[in-house]
């Protein structure tokens, strides 16, 4: 396995488990009354991938003997590829963060929405840079 | 599989390269050179003719196409 794939699953990952995590606690407050501070949790979700990245990174920087090296083209036409499915996710998932604005959600839902639309189009980026580097063996 | 069939593999292994070599040389990666080694992933038109110009041989001679 190559460093950019490595570093790939492991931003899949650690942005799936943080942001999952945050989002499954926004549910609970919304729909199981549980108390939440937003602020303090999306800080907290925030400063958590940080740590996860830099850790994460460092350790796999230490086991891949191409660290250093540049993308080749191969990389490049999966990373232009992901990109591109990616945006389209967050081209539909900012349409549907507007459209919770017209059905009359609050602002920080929002913004909680768009966050999330965010994320899920940066996940799927990096799934399908993936699904890509599999594919082509 | 991709329809362009090729001889780097055995041209690289004739000069004794390992395809950490052979990336380096021509600015791809190890992962890149086993993809197109088992056609996997088909060169672009310079990288193709980076690895003909390193194997002092044409792009006719090492790529063909093979449906």
């Amino acid at each position: 396995m190559s460093f950019r794939y490595k570093s790939a699953l492991l931003s899949l990952v650690s942005m799936a488990l943080v942001y999952g995590w945050f989002f499954a606690t926004l549910m609970l407050h919304k729909f199981g009354g549980r108390h939440f501070s937003p602020i303090a949790s999306l800080g907290g979700a925030i400063l958590a991938l940080a740590v996860v990245q830099i850790v994460g990174h460092m350790f796999i920087a230490g086991t891949s003997s191409d660290k250093y090296g540049a993308p080749d083209e191969r990389e490049r036409a999966f990373d232009r590829r992901a990109t591109m499915v990616g945006y389209y996710v967050l081209i539909v998932g900012a349409l549907a963060a507007i459209g919770t604005l017209h059905l009359g959600f609050s602002a920080p839902d929002v913004g909680h929405a768009v966050l999330l639309a965010v994320i899920f189009a940066e996940c799927t980026r990096q799934a399908v840079f993936l699904i890509a580097h599999h594919r082509a063996g | 599989m991709f329809p362009i069939a090729n001889n780097v593999r055995a041209e690289r292994e004739a000069r004794g390269m390992t395809q950490s070599e052979l990336g380096a040389a021509i600015g791809l990666t190890r992962q890149t050179i086993a993809a197109i080694e088992q056609r996997h992933y088909s060169p672009s038109l310079e990288a193709a003719f980076r690895i003909a110009r390193l194997f002092g041989t044409s792009v006719d001679a090492l790529f063909h196409w093979e449906e």
